[in-house]
């Protein structure tokens, strides 16, 4: 899988590099327009994560070159400026999703994770691990082709682990997935708890691998390889 | 300044306000008096004066006349005796007597008070006593005119006065009423356009070219302060949302290098604790950035793209994202919602108010308490039970809730007034039997 950063913030840009790294993307990363520009012409990219604000030009411009070549790269527009209008209009040219900075990478792991799977239509609205199997269209997943019946919250938050396998999940990143803005407008996450517990719970009854895993004090790690 | 008090009126010893115009007219009218009440007494006198000399003169000139007449005519002893008599008899006014040598004396002047047969009063009379000479003989003249009594000018006098007083006051009072209404026109002109401005809406006040040289100056020099306030209001303002703006991509870099840290291999708990404890200030840090960057931009009318806004719906959808953290503090929640018409406003800023009012009603609802949501006949009521009125001055001023929980940015009763003022709502708060009531009248 090829994600190409486009951010002009070095720091923030080697972060999102390294996070992504180590879940098995390449990275790619443009730090100004005319690179970005140059870059989206030469190679194919499975997702573009892009800044509207770089220097040399503006993002909406890269987003427009890609749809007139035709690419059908994934696109998530990361912002700093949080702007209605910037986000109706990402998404008007054709961006596949809109993330404004600050973020968790877990959460921008998990929109990656999601645009990719949109994008692969063909091959896989079906996501398996070994006994677990997940269909995106019909959102049914199944252990050992037993269905397990989840709550909405319950199969976010599985989509949400297996978008950032091997990863560390603080319980803010989780409340935040869950209830998006509001999540910021309260300290306690103990109802993350609760539907982890839960999820946990209906996994294990259909004895499957035990991957989910609570880290004392932190947060949660689903280990698959 | 007092609500109560209104600028224009200057307060009296007694506390009670007046017309600055009164003042004036109150100054003039003693004067007036005053000097009218002077007035009285030297008229008199001058009056007295006139009528006095003009009597005194005229009695010199009769006096002449007599005593020529009776030269140029030569009577007889005799005669002179007959007519002398019936002259003391006809004439009434005056008299002449006989008079021995040793009696002779310079003339006088003389003033006597008698009783008038004719008017049966008491008269003055004014007298001159003159010793002429006829047939080498002395005789003494004397003339006397009545004179007006010195009361009964007074009386006239005072009286025209009184009148002319009255006419005076009466003149002040109208000229008062035509001069305050005209010259004071330019003064509430002012008046009401600072009374309108509002520092908020940005908009310069323009005052109209008056005639009168203070009222321009004095709108000069407003017009000045008021540019200044607005300018320093505006650059606060942009400060503001600048500095936010500024401080989002180092919030984001702290939060991603958390991240990071995080995700590192062989974490111990001790360091995953100070993680822990580094991403709650962290999260109010983004938390108030992001809120004073939302003030901003409402505050700069930054959301315009308004739409049919069905409220029940926003109500539903936040209750839905809300329902973890009323369920966490096992909230009973009542929702009454009534045939609500659609409203035509941003629907973003709809959404932030309804998530605002509810949330700050679930972190201040006491565990296992009741929260009701009311929609009706274009009103939203939210209310929660609560122990302590809050103070509903500053209630909705920015980081005004003082308060030790982390969880409060101190800006979303902030936020939520600045959107109703920007769509012309009002939102009140009230305090009954034990219950915090928010409403929103669309």
């Amino acid at each position: 899988m090829k994600i190409l950063v486009i951010e002009d913030e070095k720091e923030f840009a080697t972060d999102i590099v390294n996070y992504l790294t180590s879940g098995n993307y390449l990275c790619e990363v443009a730090y100004d327009f005319n690179s970005a520009l140059e870059k989206i012409s030469l190679y194919m990219y499975d997702c573009i994560l892009l800044d509207l604000m770089l220097p040399g030009g503006d993002g909406f411009q890269i987003l427009k070159e890609l749809r007139k070549q035709n690419k059908q790269d994934g696109v998530i527009i990361i912002s700093a400026k949080n702007a209605l209008e910037d986000r109706i209009k990402g998404l008007n040219i054709g961006a596949d999703d809109y993330l404004a900075k600050p973020f968790h990478h877990s959460e921008l792991a998990a929109r990656i994770h999601s645009v990719i799977r949109r994008k692969q239509f063909d091959s896989s609205n079906l996501i398996v691990i070994n006994e677990l199997k997940i269909d995106l269209l019909s959102k049914a997943v199944t252990i050992n082709s037993t269905p397990i019946i989840l709550t909405r919250k319950e199969y976010q938050l599985l989509l949400f682990f297996i978008g950032n396998k091997n990863r560390v999940l603080p319980k803010s990143a989780l409340a935040e997935h869950l209830s998006g803005d509001v999540a910021d407008m309260f300290d306690s996450f103990d109802f993350v708890y609760a539907h982890v517990k839960n999820l946990k719970k209906k996994l294990n009854e259909q004895n499957y691998g035990g991957y989910l895993k609570t880290i004392y004090g932190t947060g949660y790690k689903w280990e698959t390889p | 300044m007092e609500a109560t008090l209104k600028p224009y009126m200057e307060r009296d010893t007694n506390g009670k306000p007046h017309k600055l115009l009164d003042n004036t007219f109150k100054a003039f009218s003693f004067y007036s008096l005053a000097i009218l009440i002077l007035s009285i007494p030297s008229y008199f006198l001058v009056v007295d004066w006139i009528w006095v000399t003009e009597i005194d003169d005229n009695h010199e000139i009769i006096m002449e006349r007599i005593e020529n007449r009776f030269d140029q005519v030569h009577v007889s002893e005799k005669d002179l005796e007959t007519i002398l008599n019936t002259w003391n008899i006809l004439q009434p006014s005056s008299s002449i007597r006989s008079l021995s040598h040793l009696e002779a004396k310079p003339d006088s002047i003389y003033e006597i008070t008698k009783y008038n047969e004719y008017e049966k009063e008491w008269d003055r009379f004014r007298g001159l006593q003159s010793v002429i000479e006829i047939n080498k003989k002395l005789y003494l003249l004397n003339v006397e005119t009545n004179v007006e009594e010195s009361y009964e000018t007074i009386f006239a006098i005072g009286l025209i006065t009184l009148l002319m007083y009255g006419l005076l006051v009466f003149g002040f009072i109208r000229l008062n009423k035509s001069i305050s209404i005209k010259v004071w026109k330019p003064f509430y002109l002012t008046l009401s356009k600072l009374r309108s401005f509002d520092i908020n809406e940005g908009e310069k006040v323009v005052f109209e070219e008056s005639e009168i040289e203070e009222f321009n100056e004095l709108n000069q020099t407003i017009s000045a302060l008021i540019n200044q306030s607005i300018s320093a209001y505006n650059q606060q303002k942009s400060f503001v949302a600048n500095a936010s703006h500024e401080l989002q991509t180092p919030i984001a870099l702290l939060k991603s290098k958390l991240d990071i840290l995080l995700q590192q291999e062989n974490l111990s708990q001790k360091h995953a604790d100070l993680i822990q404890g580094i991403q709650i200030p962290l999260s109010r840090l983004t938390r108030v950035n992001k809120n004073l960057l939302l003030l901003a931009k409402i505050e700069n009318s930054q959301f315009d793209d308004f739409e049919k806004v069905d409220f029940q719906i926003l109500i539903d959808k936040s209750m839905d994202l809300l329902h973890d953290y009323i369920e966490e503090r096992n909230i009973k929640l009542e929702k009454e919602i009534e045939v609500f018409e659609t409203v035509f406003c941003s629907k973003f800023l709809a959404e932030t108010l309804i998530n605002n009012l509810l949330s700050n009603s679930i972190r201040h609802t006491p565990i296992d308490a009741f929260i009701n949501v009311k929609l009706s006949n274009r009103v939203l009521t939210i209310s929660n039970s609560g122990q302590d009125k809050l103070e509903e001055k500053t209630l909705f001023e920015r980081f005004s809730i003082s308060t030790t929980a982390t969880t409060n940015s101190g800006l979303g009763l902030a936020i939520l007034k600045e959107i109703c003022k920007q769509n012309s709502w009002t939102v009140n708060y009230k305090f009954e039997n034990s219950t915090h009531i928010f409403s929103v009248q669309f």
